[in-house]
């Protein structure tokens, strides 16, 4: 599917390479797939499981009680997803298209997201590995550690450029790059 | 520099560098040091009348060394960094600093409004109450004589003016945890600090000042054999290199909330000249601490005395810090006024630095000989057993007349001497800066030895230290910081072991040993004008006129007299008011009570409150199209948090002829719009059937797999919530859309049923409002240019009936296709993909080339809604029924749903309700929304009888003119009656006729064909 068109990300231009201090360095992706799961309270344990023997390249972000936010390099997980959970344990929503992903690293990057996040962002709170499911303001975030002084945000498409004009000027302070 | 600039050495002038700083003051020009503070940088500059007082425009000089000062308040900057108010005493110096005095005009060294003195008993306590009491304005909640009076009072009181230019600087926050905030780096936050760093904690330590150290800064003694400011250098140094913690200067703790949240404010470049624009002027900080070390020190107090409020009167410990500290001479002749030793160690350390002390005033007959010898080391008469009468002189002290004191009765005797001296250090005793932890509702405890209020038990995770917990010296700082840390440590689950829970020595101190307790003497009253409250020039007399007229309460007292108000809260002046009311009823201070401190603790800025929201009020929501609307030519509109293409003018085109255009195009051919922003919610489960079933007034449960339906939702009251389609994707799996307002709403409405009401259920519920992009395309000519462009599904009328949804591809990309129609024609919504979003609007428009296709924004969008008769936001106001909007037939009476109850209330039924209509300008004008309906002339248009809703203009060939849905009472029975649209705000009365709300294609062929 989608030979001919390609994704566009709503951050376009803005998220264009750019040099500048590595004490912030910023980049954005679009999923090849995200997909959230949401298992019934009694299939949790089964769901999750089935979740893990899943193959490919899963990350999988716990996101409430009984659901995970699911990504994969490769499209097709929903469908994937779909065949392993069937309804009688779980629902499976495709979000690829839902959020972007916007990458922040750097020894400034905690610095940085604590400036808008009210969240714990110290690694014996917030461990590498581990999500958290916080706010920016009235944009709902989901961010998930991936490095010692790494994230991976999923931001709401629609919110994502405001979202991103945010970032670059509480970095301006320290400076940064974009990758 | 004037000759008030002491010789610079070691031990004088610690603060100082050797680099000059220019500013301007008034507009002259100055120089002072780096390292200066404006109110030192002043005084070296011989400036004494730095501001006039709020009232009666007195000249008032510095009082104050820190952030208490009530005097010296100055208006820096100008344009849109213009800043009133601030304190001078705080202002770091910078080249190129302007500032200025307030509230005096024409000049602060003459000023005009300084004859209010002479009305001076007239301004007394209560004055407004007193003066402007009698029967109210007509239609007013004040008399004729304050509106005639209210603009000069205005002029001539108050501080200084701000600015109406917006404020060039940017704010920023941090959201910072800690598990020990220590407040404070005085010898007790410094020693608290050093204690709970060691264990590994993760500590915040907060500075007031630019340098940490507090009052070690200026202090003469040595701890562990060096001067203390060296040991306290090497100490913060020692604690800023620590990785566990966080050493902010130059930020107040402002605020204590629940929860142990403390607000810090850091003033990142306020000190700066040259100010990077990608720097946050001051940054807001929320600390969530575990617990909390208070170590704020205590704030020296006044002793009242006629005259008290000239320049060159100011508190003791901050004419020893100008002397010390910023190398500056408080005065040139300086007599010390003091009832405790720390009086004396003032004299004693000015005299040191070169200052000269005449006089040192005791009111105690009983002090140390130890004490005494300060005196001599002085070289200043010392008098023991007097008291000031007054301070003499008319822009500044030029002498004070002391007199006998009897310490037990409070009286002066006859004997009287005169001491020529231009600045007075006063010391009245110390309380405990305690702000915080009263913000937090902590009830402080009288300590009759200290003569001052303590901060009482703990209502949160907080631990006192150092003077603020009335431990007052340096080895007791030391030890209390120790104890506090200690338990704060304790707090945090890390209890030290029996051993390593003893509290050290503490390092070797080299100082003064003296009493810090007062002698309970709070005023000198010898009947001359005696100020408690110097910024809101509060006399003592007033405290005493306010309890003869039965002000008891002292929380009366404050309101009454305003004593303790404005921007110093009262810091130098609520103890001696509380203890002059005290004596004034004859009661002991400890029942007399106190007034609660509110957060901030200082005044805070209000762009870093509004912190990075300033310019920047709320996040912006786009769709995929947004670019493409952009290059298209559309006017953007905020529609909520999304910005929506309101129309797409043509060159020389307003807004109605191009949103006409657009709706004759669709009406005659095809047009696509944007309909990305509906909410869009993923309902899926084994029960999703019977959950949607229960939470629409219609029928859900038998909806086929394939098709959509229209719904009502209504809230438990029976009135209509929302409404919107829902898609049958798969046995359990729906795609419901929401109005675009409605979308959070619904989301919260749903879930609170999924998990309180129906917990039972298996039903998931996500938002997909961003996945999918969603695209209308309306008019005669839409199937064409589908057909034109869609593959891999038949979207004839057969394969895609009204209300069929079907998968099919355009241009490559995965799209889903219901047939609905909100215009009243043939119509589709297409979505797919948001990241596909933008190619599948260029695709769409390039098969409708032929068809000559026309984007359509908002208003079209509206117009053709309204012409239908369709509901939107406007009619779902949250106070129709479905019956009010003609709707009945979409609630079901086979089955129960959210609102089916209530919905079948009485009063629901009855005929005069507020129905939907619409109405048609008959005289050719237009019809503005929120328009009332009424029977009569412009002149007599008797009561409203309904409102219009959605107004728009119809180019339609059955209608032509303006056009409005509206609510009217009984509107169903009264088709054809003639009504006014009557909007008095905007001048308008325009003759109606009201109609069926279906005004174009009422059967619906259009949209069925």
């Amino acid at each position: 599917m989608a030979d001919l068109a390609e994704k566009l990300s709503p951050l376009h231009e803005l998220a264009m390479p750019r040099s500048g201090s590595d004490k912030i360095v910023l980049s954005e992706r679009l999923c090849d797939s995200l997909v959230q799961v949401q298992a019934w309270p009694d299939t949790v344990e089964e769901v999750e499981k089935r979740i893990r023997a899943t193959r490919g390249k899963l990350t999988i972000m716990a996101s409430g009680p009984g659901r995970w936010l699911v990504e994969d390099d490769k499209e097709g997980l929903e469908n994937k997803l779909r065949r392993k959970i069937g309804v009688k344990l779980g629902a499976i929503t495709g979000l690829t298209h839902g959020r972007v992903v916007v990458s922040v690293s750097g020894e400034k990057a905690t610095w940085l997201l604590a400036s808008g996040i009210a969240i714990d962002f110290d690694l014996l709170a917030f461990p590498v590995g581990t999500t958290q499911a916080s706010h920016h303001h009235e944009i709902g975030l989901t961010i998930h550690r991936t490095g010692q002084a790494s994230f991976d945000l999923y931001v709401f498409t629609s919110l994502v450029r405001s979202f991103w004009h945010w970032l670059e000027k509480a970095s301006g302070e320290v400076g940064y790059s974009v990758i | 520099m004037s000759a008030f600039r002491l010789n610079l050495r070691d031990g004088v002038g610690t603060n100082l560098t050797d680099k000059t700083i220019r500013f301007s003051f008034d507009g002259k020009s100055f120089y002072g040091q780096q390292g200066d503070s404006l109110a030192s940088a002043l005084l070296a500059n011989g400036v004494s009348i730095v501001g006039r007082s709020f009232k009666y425009h007195r000249p008032r000089g510095v009082f104050t060394a820190g952030s208490e000062e009530p005097n010296a308040l100055v208006t820096l900057h100008n344009g849109g960094r213009r800043e009133p108010n601030i304190r001078a005493t705080e202002v770091e110096l910078y080249e190129g600093l302007i500032a200025r005095s307030q509230n005096r005009w024409p000049s602060v060294n003459f000023d005009l409004m300084a004859v209010n003195q002479l009305a001076g008993k007239a301004f007394s306590a209560g004055f407004y109450y007193k003066t402007f009491m009698g029967p109210a304005r007509k239609g007013h909640r004040a008399t004729q004589f304050w509106w005639f009076c209210e603009q000069f009072i205005r002029r001539a009181a108050g501080l200084g003016k701000g600015t109406t230019i917006p404020d060039p600087d940017h704010y920023a926050r941090m959201n910072a945890f800690c598990d020990i905030l220590i407040v404070g780096t005085g010898a007790a936050g410094l020693s608290a600090a050093q204690r709970a760093a060691k264990s590994g904690a993760r500590i915040i330590v907060c500075e007031e000042s630019a340098r940490a150290g507090g009052a070690l800064n200026g202090s003469p003694d040595f701890i562990d054999g060096e001067p203390a400011r060296d040991w306290c250098a090497d100490a913060v140094a020692e604690l800023a290199e620590m990785e566990n913690v966080t050493l902010l200067t130059r930020t107040t703790v402002q605020s204590y909330f629940d929860d142990n949240t403390f607000l810090a404010v850091e003033r990142v470049t306020d000190h700066l000249a040259h100010k990077d624009k990608s720097i946050p002027r001051q940054r807001a900080w929320n600390i969530r601490a575990k617990s909390a070390v208070i170590a704020t020190g205590a704030l020296e107090r006044p002793i009242v005395f006629a005259g008290n409020d000239r320049p060159g009167v100011m508190l003791a410990d901050a004419a020893r810090s100008y002397a010390v500290e910023y190398g500056t001479a408080p005065g040139r002749a300086v007599a010390v006024f003091t009832n405790n030793d720390t009086g004396w160690l003032a004299a004693r350390d000015m005299a040191k630095a070169g200052v000269i002390v005449t006089a040192i005033v005791d009111v105690r007959t009983d002090v140390e000989d130890s004490i005494r010898a300060l005196g001599d080391e002085c070289r200043a008469s010392v008098h023991t057993g007097w008291a000031i009468s007054s301070a003499k002189g008319l822009r500044g002290v030029r002498a004070i007349v002391i007199a006998k004191y009897n310490e037990l009765t409070g009286e002066l005797g006859d004997e009287s001497k005169t001491i020529a001296c231009d600045c007075v250090a006063v010391s009245g005793g110390w309380s405990p800066a305690f702000h915080l932890t009263s913000q937090q509702g902590g009830k402080p405890v009288w300590d009759a030895e200290l003569q001052a209020f303590l901060p009482g038990e703990p209502l949160q995770s907080w631990h006192g230290a150092g003077a603020m917990a009335g431990r007052f010296g340096l080895v007791q700082a030391f030890q209390s910081g120790e104890e506090a840390a200690l338990k704060a440590l304790a707090d945090i689950g890390q209890a030290p072991s029996k051993r390593s829970a003893k509290v050290g020595p503490g390092p070797s101190i080299e100082g003064d040993e003296i009493d810090y307790a007062p002698a309970p003497v709070f005023e000198i009253n010898s009947g001359g004008k005696s100020f408690v409250d110097l910024q809101h020039d509060v006399t003592a007399e007033d405290v005493r006129l306010a309890h003869r007229e039965g002000f008891v309460s002292v929380e009366h007292l404050k309101r009454y007299t305003t004593l303790g108000m404005a921007t110093d809260q009262g810091k130098t002046s609520n103890i001696t008011g509380l203890a002059i009311m005290a004596a004034a009823s004859n009661k002991a201070i400890a029942d007399t009570g106190t007034t609660r401190f509110r957060p901030p603790y200082t005044p805070v800025a209000m762009g870093v409150i509004a912190g990075e929201k300033y310019g920047h009020l709320a996040a912006e929501r786009l769709t995929a199209m947004h670019d493409i609307h952009l290059e298209m030519g559309a006017n953007m509109y905020a529609n909520g948090p999304w910005l929506r293409p309101e129309s797409y003018n043509l060159p020389g085109e307003t807004v109605e002829q191009a949103y006409i255009r657009e709706t004759k195009t669709v009406r005659a051919g095809v047009g696509i719009v944007d309909v990305s922003t509906l909410g869009k919610i993923d309902v899926q489960g084994p029960d999703a059937a019977e959950f949607l079933n229960r939470v629409y007034s219609n029928g859900f449960a038998k909806l086929p797999v394939g098709k959509a339906r229209y719904g009502l939702m209504l809230r438990e009251d029976g009135f209509l919530f929302d409404d919107g389609t829902t898609w049958r994707l798969e046995e359990h799996r729906y795609l419901m859309t929401t109005t675009t307002a409605g979308a959070g709403r619904v989301m919260e409405h749903l879930e609170y049923y999924r998990d309180f009401v129906w917990p039972d259920m298996k039903v998931a519920l996500a938002s997909v409002s961003d996945e999918w992009a969603g695209i209308a395309v309306a008019g005669p000519k839409s199937r064409h240019l589908l057909k034109a462009c869609v593959k891999d599904c038949d979207v004839s009328d057969k394969g895609l009936p009204f209300m069929g949804v079907v998968d099919g591809v355009v241009d490559g990309i995965a799209v889903k296709i219901a047939r609905l129609s909100f215009s009243g024609e043939l119509a589709y919504e297409v979505y797919c993909g948001a990241h596909y979003g933008a190619a599948l609007w260029q695709a769409l428009m390039k098969a409708g080339r032929k068809y000559d296709v026309v984007p359509y924004g908002l208003e079209a969008l509206s117009t053709l809604r309204i012409e239908k008769g369709h509901v939107a936001g406007p009619e779902l106001n949250g106070r129709t029924t479905p019956h009010d909007l003609g709707l009945s037939g979409m609630v079901s009476s086979k089955k129960e749903f959210v609102g089916s109850v209530l919905l079948r209330r009485e009063t629901f039924s009855k005929g005069d309700r507020l129905q939907l209509v619409a109405v048609k300008s008959l005289d050719g004008q237009r019809i503005r929304g929120g328009s009332h309906l009424v029977a009569g002339s412009k002149e007599e248009p008797g009561r409203s009888q309904g409102h219009t809703t959605s107004t728009c203009f119809s180019p339609s060939p059955e209608l032509g003119c303006y056009i409005s849905l509206a609510l009217l009472e009984g509107g169903f029975k009264r088709h054809g009656e003639k009504l006014y649209a009557a909007n008095p705000v905007r001048d308008a009365h325009v003759a109606v006729e009201v109609l069926s709300h279906y005004m174009v294609d009422p059967d619906g062929g259009r949209m069925r064909g």
